[in-house]
């Protein structure tokens, strides 16, 4: 009786270890359409949401897409109300895998792929073997990579007058400090 | 005297542009605040309906009042509802627990964690 006890005492703590997750909030999430010699087009959010299940490699990330903040303030009102639509689409998420994610792996790589699917001003689309740098200390998991994206992908468009002066390649940067919980 | 005029008309409209372009952000720590609410309600409206919700607070100014459920350098959770990013470090010495109220900038609401976020916020001294 006692041994059966402990035996599930055992699988009960293992099914409680294997849905660590580690979350961040204060996320950072960067983009830049910046033409050279132009004012740059820039802007950052700091109030990113993204989980990670330490246990498969899952991940997602969820950006309130109003959180992006310009130099420019004009800048920032038009790009909420004439390209990424805020108040009709007001959320960016991120969901995918990172292949042969394990904590173990971490000890000794720090470049992993990810695939899945970015969402972002109505429109999704499917973005393969992203590299991201993953690194872990002290139970806190550090994440980071960048990646490029056509604002065409994402159904924004660049009207004639200002398009020489907002790329069309958008060059999107991440960077999550995630805590165990 | 009309080639004066011209002139000083077309600085002026100069002047607006230019002004227009370089137009100051807004001030969320100044700025009139909409409305006052608990973090509980506030989540507890945006969980049950995100629709109207979102058209009465989204990009608003609003005071939200709770207990300190986390602290970091620049964020404060408050009751596990409301998370409230800050714009300069949190100098203040907070504990969680303690009763707050801050001002912010609503930016929407987290449906990974059922959080509502605030940007640019300020502690409220009372």
């Amino acid at each position: 009786m006692k041994t059966l006890l402990y035996i599930l005492t055992i699988f009960i703590s293992l099914n409680i270890f294997s849905q660590t997750k580690f979350i961040t909030k204060n996320g950072v999430v960067n983009f830049e359409a910046s033409v050279p010699s132009f004012e740059e087009v820039k802007a950052t959010n700091n109030a990113v949401t993204a989980i990670i299940n330490s246990e498969n490699g899952e991940f997602a990330a969820l950006v309130l897409v109003k959180g992006f903040r310009f130099k420019n303030a004009l800048m920032e009102e038009h790009f909420n109300e004439n390209y990424a639509e805020s108040d009709k689409y007001p959320k960016a998420t991120f969901k995918g895998k990172i292949k042969e994610f394990n904590l173990k792996n971490l000890e000794t790589t720090s470049k992993f792929h990810i695939n899945g699917e970015l969402y972002f001003h109505g429109q999704t689309k499917q973005l393969n073997d992203v590299i991201i740098k993953i690194s872990m200390e002290k139970d806190i998991i550090s994440m980071s990579g960048n990646f490029e994206v056509l604002a065409s992908d994402f159904d924004i468009k660049i009207p004639k007058i200002v398009s020489s002066k907002i790329a069309e390649n958008i060059e999107i940067m991440f960077d999550f400090q995630l805590n165990k919980k | 005297m009309r080639k004066l005029l011209i002139f000083f008309v077309l600085l002026l409209l100069g002047l607006l542009v230019y002004n227009y372009i370089n137009k100051d952000h807004r001030n969320i720590a100044t700025e009139q605040t909409v409305l006052v609410v608990s973090s509980a309600n506030i989540n507890e409206e945006f969980s049950k309906n995100s629709v109207d919700s979102k058209k009465r607070y989204i990009d608003k100014t609003i005071e939200v009042f709770g207990l300190i459920s986390e602290i970091n350098s620049y964020d404060i959770t408050l009751d596990n509802k409301v998370f409230c990013l800050f714009s300069l470090e949190i100098k203040d010495s907070l504990k969680e627990n303690i009763k707050v109220k801050v001002k912010g900038r609503v930016i929407g609401y987290d449906d990974l964690l059922e959080q509502v976020k605030l940007d640019q916020c300020t502690l409220i001294r009372e």
